[in-house]
């Protein structure tokens, strides 16, 4: 079990434990459309991706990189303590690429009792291709005191 | 082209029963090795009540409920034409094997934008707010969808 992370231990600049998955393959776009219900052919048809311009064949799914961006978080803030998530999609993620997860905390607060911080996400492949940026939120537990 | 005049257009609600295995499908999928997703005593070992959810699981009712073919044929917008823009979660309780959650989707906002290359867009915003079967706010999913024109 992961150690406890506590309010105190996470400071604004920190840098999120990062997360390095891949080469992503095209059987993975295919358990992930399985698993999530996104059938869509530009994620598991190499034939139809190229005819609609995608000159390397199947692409990934955007929420896929976005669950990879999600269990990086969650391998560090446990999923309880998650408040908030988002996403911008800012490129398509070809197969066999390599992506980085990365982040790095923002902010850190007391809101209504409770101990907020907030980390910007990131990831890249290996290129340096921004793929998703966003943030997330969490309300982490605090030492006891005395 | 999206029929920008759906705007605050509501659509049927997606009932979703939550399974320990479709948990762990999505978790396998992504390739997530934490056991908090994949084994119910991992899970309780850690605080949790059971294998909880992961954090983009609630793509899952969007997809396999099939509402979103429905809603992008509804507000005509071209699937072929369409992109994901955004994606944000905000969660306010865990959500649970045996849990039966509710979404009612809804188009908060639609409006066309010119890029910087002055090629035109819609940009379409859609919520869905979840409830349990106890009638609790689970959590809320919004989606930004662009349809290049």
């Amino acid at each position: 079990m992961a150690e406890q992370i506590y309010f105190e231990d996470v400071n604004v600049g920190d840098a999120m434990p990062g997360l390095v998955k891949g080469p992503l393959q095209k059987l993975q776009f295919v358990m992930y459309a399985g698993a999530s219900g996104d059938f869509n052919p530009l994620h598991n048809d190499d034939e139809f991706a190229m005819a609609v311009g995608m000159k390397n064949g199947v692409i990934s799914q955007g929420m896929l990189v976005m669950g990879i961006v999600g269990q990086a978080i969650t391998a560090w803030i446990p999923q309880k303590y998650l408040k908030k998530f988002g996403v911008r999609f800012a490129g398509m993620t070809q197969k066999n690429s390599t992506i980085t997860v990365s982040g790095t905390v923002t902010d850190k607060r007391v809101e209504d009792g409770d101990n907020l911080i907030t980390c910007d996400v990131i990831a890249q492949d290996e290129n340096g291709d921004v793929k998703i940026t966003g943030n997330f939120e969490a309300a982490l537990p605090a030492k006891a005191k005395g | 082209m999206a029929d920008l005049s759906k705007a605050g257009t509501e659509y049927a609600p997606m009932t979703w029963e939550v399974e320990r295995g479709k948990i762990k499908e999505l978790a396998k999928a992504i390739g997530d090795p934490n056991p908090v997703y994949l084994d119910r005593d991992a899970a309780i070992q850690a605080g949790y009540k059971d294998t909880p959810a992961t954090p983009t699981f609630l793509t899952v009712p969007m997809m396999w409920c099939g509402q979103m073919p429905d809603i992008i044929n509804d507000l005509k917008i071209n699937f072929m034409m369409v992109l994901h823009g955004e994606e944000e979660y905000e969660y306010y309780q865990l959500i649970y094997p045996g849990d039966v959650i509710t979404g009612t989707p809804k188009i908060t906002k639609m409006e066309e934008k010119t890029s910087k290359s002055g090629s035109k867009m819609d940009m379409i915003s859609v919520e869905v707010l979840y409830t349990n079967q106890r009638g609790e706010k689970v959590a809320k999913a919004r989606s930004l969808l662009i349809e290049r024109k």
